[in-house]
């Protein structure tokens, strides 16, 4: 097994290949938080004196609130004086076509793979792209518009769909919810936000790109998507940062309203940079996700397979109100060197027959830490509520942690909740099972581990799975001993 | 009912110790040093509240508001047709009486054989496995409760098993309650069981009905030799008046199996069992039981840690609440695989059959794995009556409530079969029976 | 091809096999023959390098190099075939999938190029067909679902998939039927040429009843102590094998 162990040690250490830093002009909001830099921020953005409020009132909130303990991990201390609330890249003036991007921006996506121009664009997949703390484009708008379907960033939707945001925003995650939720009201800068109106099925994928850029800067996106009766949308979330020494905190809140008959999918491909194998930088992703299922039938399903940031920390939730709804979450998660993730989801069941689904794959390589955290609660009204819960984990070295703290709350005595969970070793028959075929050792965990998180990987949008397959076996390079 | 602000009593266990230190300046300098420092982590910890993780789903603060006295009764005389109703049916046990958790030997059976000792632990205090072994198993600094009871425990029992002996008759202990005004008292046992021994220990818990409120905060330490073998029983009954925090604390050694089975039935207004178990060794063997029947507006908490220490050990754990009325359910389960512990397997299993409208079932397994070449797992189900089965049994012409009675005991089963002792089985059943009447 | 010199290695410690020599030409089928615990499954362990599988003395050289130097899965590369007693399942890791990988792995250590889709399912279905495997295979994943006889027919579909010169069959016969125990054999069979090998190991006569060896050995306490043709599983079939441990005793003691 030494020499596996060695294979696997070198596996899960392997370095990140979007590291790098694009040279671009910007425009960065002095370091520090306070109100005069969220009205900064406001100001900038052209906000009306609503949200100005809003934003005001989630930063008293913040400073007022404490940072919480209950995490499974020692929470860093963060310095949010000395954090930079806003970065864009410098702009003479308003974008209107492509040409108006700066070039550098333009290279920089193209490296990464996500392609903004309409002609070069993935086929079925509508692009908004947010660079630091802003839009800097959206693909396939026009097209969308002719079915009625807003795909904008979050600071259009302010300016055009006023009513809408004003609506829906913070109707899910007030900023009260927790301390991140207070700062992102307080200092969100951009984000995607969708509406898809009633009896429209999108017939793209909406998919939005973020990348942190900016030294010294968190991100703080906001994202509302909200689907009126009947329709349907598959949206997709991916990301990437520099390599740097510094932690950078990205601190988002994803708002989802399913009314009567919708159905939501949010898929999210997390690759924030990691930090190195010491542990040293590395993103903070402490990020807010939820969704509520208003309306009778409606649905709303979380895919997410999380193989970047030094600490992921989030548990995208449904609030199962209208009758008959369903929420489901889907998750791979995969920690190596000393990274760190606590993540899980809740299931609120309100309504009477809903039905909720989760599974979920922890992967812990290395000195990795992975904990699987979850409420499942029926209400006392929450008549014939349905809930399973698999939630396993697999261990690939004997200096990594797998920890599993399910919550189940049941109110009512027609629920049916269900919960497993196990934790192994990746197979060793299995490794040698492979090598005797003649596959080495870096391909045969990246092929058991992609089978074992085959269950998640299926729910991704097939273009995406690809990706999401890829990554893993790249995350896992060097992690494998 | 007096209510009262809970800082009262805590107050009032302040100004307690203070007394109780003159009263207690006779016992040797361990003990009392042991009941100071606990004392300090009690008046540091005071009473928890739902904000702490372990109590999440446990409100305890209502059955600490009401005026209790500290001291408890002495019994009257105890007559022999009292005595036979605390038996247990064809359970041919040596039979160990505690009042108000003194131990009694006048009304307990004298251990025939010379290879256990049984006596009150203040009694014992010269002897050595008592001051090796009292407070080093069961950790006050963590825990609300036992950092008070290790501060103000009154007496408790002693049992001591010789290396190498088969106790061949189980030891019961029965542990009755009984005050005519509100009671506060904390019993506190040590078990020692010596290498390559064995025994059987029933434990039953009493009360019976009156105005009185009584409160039991009891701590027992069990430590098991290696090579030795344990079957120990709890079962809790009683009525309406009792409230219990019940906490044992088990460390084994290497190659001993202990196996716990723990039963409780409607009747006592809250009980919170905690059972905690150190695998502190190699090839250890552990198997906790737990059947809860909760009926009425009873609160029943059950609350487990298995820690395993080191490589080679097994553990596996069912815990099956039935939860009837507006009653509570809790299960929090932990299982620990410390970084030593390689080639751990490690089960455990939480099953609620929820029968009241207006029943609660709060559930909570956890798994915190540092090693890797482990097999873990959990699960954890809330769930009706299987429609169908209920169907069948009454299309064979039995009634609704017989038939539910039925699966009942169909569901206890699990649990029950694993019980060596068959008068203890149907003994069990006798109360499912009970229970369900209520 | 093979040859097996003073070959010792041990489990936890334990010596299994004690100076174990063997020589395999090409072309040539072997049967290896031997009660419980009498090292066969070590000797497919050693060969194929086997975690905990300690090779303590002696040498095997397979194809003029030094077959204890390589790793797992070079030996493999090299063409080295074990037939698993237990295949082992791997669940959400389809068959396709993983035999895809597998000979595109061996073909890359030769300097081939990988095949293309195309030529790889024409490859599937005439190698299916060859060993007579109709398993619908690229929807199920490696081994799960399998019953014990689709399992090691399995095995042997890999086997004609991956052409190796040296192929080791640990007791694919066990827990097989009659039936599926000839179409085994009658993949065997097909793909033996002048230029493969194959070791046998079996505990009955009755598998090599369809697969005609050229040589049986008995393998007794890490040792090959009896060595003949076809006619000594017959002998070992009627007999047992307590002749042999008697003779061997004695030969001990003189």
């Amino acid at each position: 097994m030494s020499n596996t162990n060695e294979i696997l040690e070198r596996l899960t250490t392997e370095s990140y290949e979007y590291g790098f830093v694009t040279d671009i002009e910007m425009d960065i909001a002095p370091k520090g938080l306070n109100e005069e830099i969220v009205r900064f921020i406001s100001h900038e953005k052209n906000e009306p004196d609503w949200l100005l409020q809003w934003r005001l009132k989630g930063l008293h909130h913040f400073q007022k609130s404490e940072m919480p303990h209950w995490q499974n991990f020692r929470m860093p201390e963060i310095d949010f004086q000395s954090i930079s609330y806003y970065a864009a890249p410098a702009k003479k003036t308003k974008l209107n076509s492509l040409d108006d991007v700066d070039p550098e921006l333009l290279a920089t996506f193209e490296k990464l793979g996500i392609p903004i121009n309409e002609q070069k664009a993935l086929t079925g997949v509508a692009v908004d792209v947010v660079f630091d703390s802003v839009s800097v484009k959206t693909t396939f708008r026009e097209k969308l518009q002719e079915l009625g379907i807003i795909f904008c960033s979050f600071s259009e939707a302010v300016r055009e769909y006023p009513g809408l945001v004003k609506k829906y925003l913070g109707s899910v995650v007030p900023y009260t919810d927790n301390v991140f939720a207070a700062l992102n009201a307080a200092v969100a800068s951009d984000g995607s936000f969708a509406y898809i109106p009633k009896g429209v099925r999108c017939p793209m994928e909406l998919s939005t790109y973020f990348r942190i850029n900016a030294q010294n800067t968190g991100q703080f996106e906001r994202t509302l998507i909200i689907a009126d009766e009947g329709s349907y949308v598959s949206y997709l979330e991916g990301c990437t940062a520099p390599m740097r020494d510094e932690n950078q905190l990205h601190a988002a809140v994803v708002e989802l309203i399913a009314l009567g008959n919708a159905e939501i999918k949010y898929s999210t491909v997390q690759n924030w940079y990691p930090g190195d194998k010491e542990g040293k930088g590395g993103i903070y992703n402490f990020v807010t996700k939820r969704g509520i299922c208003k309306g009778t039938n409606s649905k709303i399903s979380w895919t997410q397979v999380e193989t970047g940031s030094a600490i992921t920390w989030k548990y995208p939730s449904v609030i199962l109100r209208g009758d008959n709804s369903t929420g489901e979450f889907y998750s791979v998660a995969l920690t190596k060197n000393r990274q760190i993730a606590d993540t899980g989801t809740k299931m609120y069941h309100i309504g009477r027959n809903t039905r909720s689904r989760i599974i979920s794959k922890g992967i812990s390589a290395g000195h990795g830490s992975n904990s699987y955290r979850g409420l499942v609660q029926v209400g006392a009204g929450a008549e014939n509520a349905r809930n399973f819960t698999q939630c396993d984990s697999l261990l690939i070295g004997d200096e990594c942690g797998a920890h599993t703290f399910p919550y189940i709350e049941a109110k009512n005595n027609s629920a049916i909740v269900e919960h497993e969970a196990t934790t192994s070793k990746i197979g060793e028959d299995q490794i040698f099972y492979l090598k005797q075929r003649g596959i080495d050792t870096e391909k045969a965990v990246a092929l058991i581990v992609n089978g074992y998180a085959k269950e998640v990987l299926n729910q991704l949008p097939m273009e995406f799975a690809v990706e999401a397959q890829k990554l893993l076996a790249i995350s896992l390079e060097g992690s494998v001993g | 009912m007096i209510s009262r602000d809970i800082d009262t009593l805590y107050d009032q266990f302040i100004a307690d110790f203070e007394t109780k230190s003159v009263l207690m300046a006779d016992e040797p300098d361990n003990v009392r040093e042991f009941r100071r420092h606990s004392f300090e982590h009690f008046r540091l910890l005071g009473f928890p509240s739902v904000k702490n993780e372990e109590w999440r789903y446990t409100h305890i603060a209502p059955f600490l508001r009401e005026v209790y006295s500290t001291s408890s009764e002495k019994p009257g005389s105890l007559d022999q047709s009292f005595l036979s109703s605390l038996q247990i049916r064809s359970l041919d046990g040596i039979r160990i009486l505690l009042f108000n958790g003194k131990y009694l030997p006048e009304f307990s059976e004298l251990p025939p054989d010379s290879g256990i000792h049984v006596s009150a632990l203040t009694g014992a205090y010269q002897e050595r496995l008592v001051s090796d072994y009292l407070g080093k198993i069961a950790d006050a600094s963590k825990n609300h409760f036992v950092a008070l009871n290790s501060a103000l425990f009154e007496d408790g029992l002693f049992i001591r098993v010789q290396d190498g002996r088969r106790i061949e008759r189980p030891l019961h202990v029965i542990h009755v309650f009984s005050s005519e005004s509100n009671m506060f008292v904390q019993p506190r046992h040590l078990f020692v069981v010596g290498k390559a021994s064995e025994v059987s220990l029933v434990e039953s818990f009493l009360n019976f009905k009156n105005e009185a409120e009584i409160f039991i905060n009891d701590v027992s330490e069990i430590e098991v030799g290696s090579d030795a073998r344990v079957q120990h029983y709890t079962i809790h009954g009683g009525c309406e008046n009792a409230r219990y925090i019940h906490h044992t604390e088990v460390r084994q050694a290497e190659r001993s199996v202990y196996n716990n089975y723990k039963a409780s039935f409607p009747g006592p207004a809250f009980l919170r069992n905690n059972l905690n178990v150190s695998l502190n060794g190699e090839n250890i063997e552990s198997h906790l039981y737990g059947l809860y029947l909760a009926g009425g507006r009873q609160v029943v908490d059950n609350h487990t840690i298995v820690d395993h220490l080191k490589p080679n050990c097994q553990s596996n754990e069912l815990y099956k609440g039935v939860i009837k009325d507006e009653a509570s359910g809790i299960f929090n389960g932990k299982i620990y695989v410390r970084k030593d512990a390689q080639k751990t397997n490690a089960f455990q299993k939480n099953n609620n059959l929820m029968l009241g409208k207006k029943a609660i079932v709060d559930s909570k397994p956890q798994l915190e794995i540092f090693a890797d070449d482990v097999k873990c797992s959990h699960g954890s189900t809330v769930g009706q009556f299987n429609e169908e089965a209920l169907f069948y049994l009454k299309s064979r012409g039995i009634g609704e409530e017989r038939a539910k009675a039925l699966l009942i005991h169909a569901f206890a089963y699990d649990v029950l079969e694993k019980m060596p002792l068959a008068s203890v089985k149907s003994h069990i059943n006798k109360l499912i029976d009970e229970g369900l009447k209520t | 091809m093979l040859s097996i010199k003073n070959l010792q290695t041990s489990v936890d410690d334990k010596e299994i096999l004690r100076g174990l020599n063997l020589e395999i030409r090409a072309g040539e089928v072997h049967a290896l023959m031997g009660p419980n615990g009498s090292g066969k499954s070590t000797l497919a362990a050693a060969l194929t390098g086997r975690d905990n599988y300690n090779v303590t003395g002696g040498q095997v050289i397979f194809e003029g190099r030094n077959l204890l130097d390589l790793s797992p899965e070079n030996r493999a590369r090299e063409g080295v075939f074990l037939a698993f007693q237990y295949p082992v399942e791997i669940p959400g890791v389809s068959n396709i999938n993983f035999l895809r990988t597998a000979l595109n792995e061996i073909r890359k250590y030769r300097n081939l190029s990988p095949l293309e889709s195309k030529e790889f399912l024409k490859l599937v279905k005439e190698k299916q067909k060859l060993v007579e495997f109709d398993v619908a295979l690229s929807n199920r994943s490696l081994n799960e679902g399998f019953s014990g006889g689709e399992k090691k027919r399995n095995e042997i579909f890999q086997l004609a998939m991956l052409e190796p010169k040296l192929a080791i069959l640990d007791e694919t016969d066990s827990g097989l039927d009659i039936d599926a125990l000839r179409i085994v054999a009658k993949g065997v069979n097909k793909l033996r040429t002048n230029d493969n090998a194959f070791i046998i190991i079996t505990h009955y006569q009755r598998l090599l009843e369809y697969i005609v060896p050229d040589f049986v050995h008995v393998l007794y306490n890490g040792q090959i102590v009896k060595s003949g043709g076809k006619e000594l599983a017959l002998e070992l079939e009627e007999k047992g094998y307590d002749w042999l441990k008697e003779e061997s005793k004695e030969r001990e003691l003189v």
